[in-house]
């Protein structure tokens, strides 16, 4: 669990580190308590690693001052929102500095002329919705975590969420980031005019997972609430119908707001919790959304009906009011965390294929699963083809974890054939960074690697994450397998 | 180790869907005052045999114990369960002077009702004199000096009156008892037991198993029979409600079905009650506070809305129902942070517009009139608005 301490060297400068810290910050908002630092070794994903203290900086200035301190120390430092991610890139890694942005929940300002608002970046999703809500606007990326994850997180993963089908991933919704460069500089990359001039470092920086340095403040998009919504249930007896209608809606010249599908045994853990009346014996339900003005809503309701009933679904409902529109959502969004329900642990990748090939690469990872013994659940965003086949397990079964990466593995790589990429929203981070050698060429990820150096010279910020290792140079692939088994031999939990 | 089951501590995924439902969590943006925080916790001390320090006391001693992570949570995980464990491991031994004797005696005595009003009594004189620190207390500014008894109807139904309530918010028995005679409903009170007059929650919370056991037991002889028992605290419902669990009797289990709350009983019988209200006078606005034990815990709290709704006018808080700090004895025991999540209660009162605050406990109406607010139990709106004038 900790790392042990090996040199006095080491030990004195761990101290050195912590009281410059305390001097810059407060000693109450530096915390370095052992079991604390433990609770922080972890996001949502099964990694684990070990920081040498947790900071709780309120402004840019203390965030300025705690990237500079580590710099100066020779340490590297660490970024964490609400430690939602399951990607495992806010897991503490070389004995960083973690920097918390939750105490920066500030919504700093409203501005409904230009269509704007500057958010600190701990500020949760929802929350920035909430408030925006009586002015009729909302914050359009909505991630199943929507409730916990943070505008920060968001940034830093360029987060997608069911809404994004129609209106887009976070990087859309982000017009200027007040970001502290690994270098201790504050700057703004992006601006507020339409086309603001130069390169487009905003664009670069949405979805850096912290590599290029960490976010304070961010402007955000407004996006009006649409005029009219109506969300639709539509129950397949079998999931591959379900899948075949996704496309066969956008074939039909409609674009919803939303297409979720969920297949048999997340329905059933999902009406456990929710009691939303999901038909538990369908091989698959399809959320379907349709928003915009009424006339509109009601035509494209008709289309998502008509294609639904020709392709096989047993019922169609529409959810007569808000409530039952905000249960139906409900069950989706809390998806993965009623997995518990069937086993505690649970392991998914969130590759992208193309939506054509999603009946292909469904059967193939439903094939998968069984051959490994495993049980796979699927909930997805349909409509974009981001599968999150999830992988559920008891990690206390010994054994378990090697079937769960190898099934898992298997899954990356039918994506890939299928002309799929590796991540749709939850980001690389620790865990798929062994794959990205499988999309990209070996001047695909130099070229990403020479964009982080320009970051981030010295390689401090938020190191071993998201490229692998001889990204610049040489054979990656198997330094980095012998790189992951050490982790997840040292720091899984069970 | 700790008195957690295996399984238990398993449920939780870490998805971190809890975070913003907990109130500690939502004032200080720490994962060590998170539920998903304290479950790592513990795990590390149950299965890492990580040693119990004072940092894990903190954390454990730091929850409200409001239970909003087990509605929140889509994993189910039960949370009350393991903190209950853990805590009395905590006063178990585990941590030597974790529940010093004082405070032990304290939560024994809650159970000599007589003992109890007569201290209010003194503290009631203590304060009119000046002698006695309310604040620093935790105490209401003014305590009754001397209540009236109340007066039994019938044998329809019990009603549970409690240790400090039946001291410090006798009115709201008699509110109760006012409306449901106005219902036509006769109302027994509790038997006069040795030892019964408390619910054993405080101790329950406290990890003092053991006390509670002793208080649900007394508590039981205190309601013979079969009649339901209607409790308007809502802390003591659930309480009484998990006898089954607590005892492990059939008895006790038998018992806990005949409790129910009072809001959830009067709702029932709404229509029954509504043709009795005077419309002489101008419908009030009535901003609802769910106490997170009728919430989260008896899972009651629409019953509020429909009992109220004939009599007043509505307005819901937008915090989504977060815990204002009370919890018990926390505001008391943990006094910064139990002020700073009421700041946010305290706050969503005032974007609701709305000064009169109905509450079905009594440990967030104490907690929230210390605040300034102006706070009554929704069966005094009722009495009210059928009587014209408070009991």
């Amino acid at each position: 669990m900790t790392t042990p301490r090996t040199t006095t060297t080491a030990e004195r400068s761990d101290g050195e580190v912590v009281d410059a810290l305390r001097a810059a910050l407060s000693a109450d908002r530096v915390h370095t308590d052992d079991l604390e630092l433990a609770l922080y070794g972890r996001d949502a994903s099964l990694l684990r690693g070990d920081a040498v203290a947790v900071c709780f900086p309120c402004t840019t200035a203390e965030v300025q001052s705690c990237v500079r301190i580590a710099r100066q120390f020779g340490r590297p430092f660490t970024v964490r929102g609400s430690g939602t991610g399951l990607a495992g890139g806010a897991v503490p890694l070389g004995r960083p500095v973690l920097i918390v942005t939750t105490k920066m929940q500030q919504l700093v300002e409203v501005d409904l002329e230009d269509r704007i608002a500057w958010v600190e970046p701990g500020m949760l999703n929802l929350d920035l919705t909430r408030a925006l809500r009586r002015h009729g606007y909302h914050f359009a990326p909505d991630p199943s975590s929507q409730q916990s994850c943070s505008v920060g997180g968001n940034v830093a993963n360029n987060s997608g969420g069911p809404h994004c089908l129609a209106y887009g991933v976070t990087s859309a919704h982000v017009v200027a980031l007040e970001v502290v460069l690994p270098n201790g500089d504050v700057t703004v990359l992006g601006g507020l005019d339409a086309e603001p001039a130069g390169l487009d470092l905003r664009g670069a920086f949405v979805g850096s997972e912290g590599c290029f340095g960490i976010t304070t403040r961010v402007a955000v998009r407004l996006t009006p609430d649409p005029p009219a919504v109506l969300t639709l249930l539509a129950d397949f007896l079998d999931p591959l119908d379900a899948v075949a209608a996704v496309s066969a809606i956008v074939a039909a010249g409609v674009v919803p707001a939303a297409i979720e599908m969920m297949d048999q045994r997340i329905t059933q853990a999902a009406e456990a919790f929710v009691h939303a009346g999901y038909p538990t014996d369908a091989g698959a339900i399809l959320l379907v959304e349709v928003d915009g003005l009424p006339g509109g809503v009601d035509a494209e309701r008709a289309i998502v009906e008509r294609v639904c009933t020709d392709h096989g679904a047993r019922t169609v409902r529409i959810a007569v009011d808000e409530a039952e529109r905000m249960l139906l959502w409900k069950g989706r969004k809390t998806a993965f965390g009623a997995v518990a329900r069937i086993r505690p642990n649970y392991y998914l990748h969130d590759t992208v294929v193309p939506r054509t090939r999603l009946l292909e690469v469904l059967s193939k990872v439903y094939e998968i699963a069984d051959r490994h013994d495993l049980i796979v659940m699927n909930v997805f965003h349909a409509g974009d083809g981001n599968l999150h086949p999830l992988l559920v397990f008891d990690a206390r079964e010994p054994g378990v974890l090697d079937r769960v990466h190898a099934a898992g593995e298997e899954i990356v790589r039918v994506s890939l054939e299928a002309g799929g990429v590796l991540s749709g929203e939850h980001g690389i981070g620790l865990e798929k960074k062994p794959f990205m050698g499988w999309q990209f060429t070996q001047q695909d990820l130099d070229a990403q690697a020479r964009i982080r150096e320009a970051f981030d010279p010295e390689g401090i910020a938020n190191p071993e994450k998201l490229l692998p290792e001889g990204s610049r140079c040489g054979d990656i692939a198997h330094l980095d397998a012998a790189h992951r088994e050490r982790l997840l031999a040292s720091g899984v939990w069970v | 180790m700790l008195h957690v089951h295996d399984d238990d501590l398993a449920s939780c995924v870490g998805c971190g869907l809890c975070l913003p439902h907990c109130p500690t969590f939502r004032i200080t943006g720490e994962e060590r005052y998170s539920p998903r925080g304290r479950i790592e916790a513990m795990r590390q001390v149950h299965i890492g045999a990580k040693p119990v320090e004072a940092s894990f006391v903190d954390m454990m001693d730091t929850c409200v114990q409001c239970r909003g992570c087990e509605t929140a949570c889509p994993s189910g995980v039960p949370f009350g369960r393991l903190m209950e464990g853990t805590r009395s491991t905590l006063a178990g031994g585990a941590v030597p002077g974790y529940q010093p004797w004082w405070r032990r005696i304290g939560y024994r005595m809650l159970s000599a009702h007589r003992a109890v009003v007569v201290g209010s009594r003194l503290l009631a004189v203590g304060q009119r004199v000046r002698l006695v620190p309310s604040r620093r207390l935790g105490l209401p500014d003014r305590l009754p000096l001397r209540e009236r008894p109340l007066e039994p109807s019938g044998s329809d139904v019990w009603l549970y009156t409690g240790c400090v309530m039946d001291a410090w918010q006798r009115d709201v028995h008699r509110a109760a008892l006012r409306v449901l005679r106005a219902a036509g409903v006769g109302v027994s009170l509790p038997r006069p037991v040795r030892g019964g007059g408390c619910c054993g929650a405080l101790a329950t919370h406290a990890g003092l198993l053991d006390v509670a056991r002793v208080q649900a037991e007394a508590t039981m002889r205190a309601f013979p029979g079969d009649a339901p028992i209607l409790v308007d605290s809502a802390g003591c419902g659930a309480q009484l409600k998990d006898l089954g669990h607590l005892l492990g009797t059939p008895e006790a289990e038998r018992f806990a079905a005949r409790v129910v709350d009072i809001d959830e009983w009067l709702a029932r019988h709404v229509d029954r009650l509504a043709p009795l209200a005077r419309h002489d006078r101008i419908r009030r606005r009535v901003a609802v506070q769910d106490p997170c034990h009728l919430r989260h815990v008896q899972k009651v709290h629409l019953s509020v809305r429909t009992l109220l709704a004939p009599f007043v006018d509505l307005v819901e808080l937008d915090d989504d129902g977060l815990c204002c700090g009370a919890g018990g004895a926390y505001a008391v025991l943990q006094p910064e942070l139990a002020g700073d999540i009421r700041e946010r209660k305290v706050a969503a009162v005032g974007r609701s517009g709305v000064s009169l605050v109905a509450s079905a406990n009594p440990g967030c109406s104490l907690h929230l009139s210390a605040a300034g607010l102006d706070v009554c139990h929704p069966v005094q709106l009722v009495d009210e608005a059928i009587h014209g004038g408070r009991a």
